[in-house]
């Protein structure tokens, strides 16, 4: 990797609703980038069926990526349809939390990343 | 009326950046700023390049990615990110595209186009490669709007890696979308 390469081999698939909280919701966003960890955003539970299903493979489609590479990833709160998605493309037990305070999400955050985020790929 | 934003993958995932391309470790802090400062809400698009070329992908110019192959991902792409933008866009919000200028496949405005670009990858330093007009994907991304009815969203590309990048005129930019 470029030495000049500022990521942090961290990354979190996370529910729409923590990426958009509401008033006084977590804000998971701003948790993974106090952390260091890069987001993958789980489509909004809003929509449709046939608008999130397509989503979710581009989701899991990524997400091989980064763990066939040795990245650190983690779920964070919950998708219908994830864990189907993630197995079509071979992942299964990623670390995860369905947080219900942005300490318990931070202390995961710590617990969850390890000791070495500049490892090689 | 603060909307909905559609932004770059990188923009909240620096790791799905090429070796020498993250600017931070993750998020990229003053653009998430910008959009919840002003009540925007944030939708991720793919990274087309990610699961195309993969982590280990070399940086790359628009004439490299621009394959039929490459561009039927884009599509495949698209259509997953336009069917979530006509969503927003049926129910009556306002939308608008962040991107990311310089690059092959999610500029806006400006894209990296070389056309004898190929073989060993090596070139001078400083090799001139940024040019006028959009990326592979937001081109894909406008056609599948455009056939399905859809207007293209108001969009802009965030300016961090490029090399006359000013902050204070990125968010001048963004802000400038946002507000219509």
């Amino acid at each position: 990797m470029d030495a000049g390469d500022a990521r942090g081999y961290r990354v979190a698939l996370i529910a729409d609703e923590l990426v958009n909280p509401a008033a006084r919701g977590i804000d998971g966003l701003a948790a993974l980038e106090s952390a260091g960890w890069g987001a993958i955003q789980l489509p909004s539970g809003d929509y449709p069926d046939e608008v999130a299903a397509p989503l979710l493979d581009l989701v899991a489609e990524q997400t091989e990526e980064f763990t066939r590479h040795g990245y650190t990833v983690a779920v964070i709160g919950r998708r219908a349809g994830l864990d189907e998605a993630l197995a079509a493309y071979g992942v299964s037990g990623l670390p995860s939390i369905e947080p219900r305070s942005t300490a318990a999400l931070t202390r995961f955050l710590a617990q969850t990343a390890g000791s070495d985020p500049e490892r090689p790929l | 009326m603060p909307g909905v934003a559609f932004v770059a993958h990188c923009l909240l995932n620096q790791n799905s950046k090429c070796s020498g391309g993250a600017r931070c470790p993750g998020v990229y802090a003053p653009l998430v700023a910008a959009l919840r400062e002003r009540g925007w809400q944030i939708q991720q698009m793919p990274c087309p390049e990610l699961a195309f070329t993969g982590l280990n992908r070399f940086w790359a110019v628009r004439e490299q990615l621009d394959t039929s192959a490459y561009r039927r991902h884009c599509r495949r792409l698209a259509k997953g990110v336009a069917g979530a933008i006509e969503v927003h866009v049926r129910a009556g919000e306002d939308v608008v595209l962040i991107g990311l200028e310089g690059s092959p496949s999610m500029g806006v405005h400006i894209t990296s186009s070389d056309p004898e670009r190929g073989g060993r990858p090596e070139w001078p330093d400083g090799a001139d490669e940024l040019s006028p007009g959009s990326g592979i994907f937001i081109d894909e991304l406008s056609a599948e709007l455009a056939e399905r009815g859809v207007e293209m969203p108001r969009a802009t590309g965030i300016t961090h890696q490029l090399p006359d990048h000013h902050g204070p005129g990125e968010l001048e930019s963004i802000v400038a979308i946002l507000e219509g």
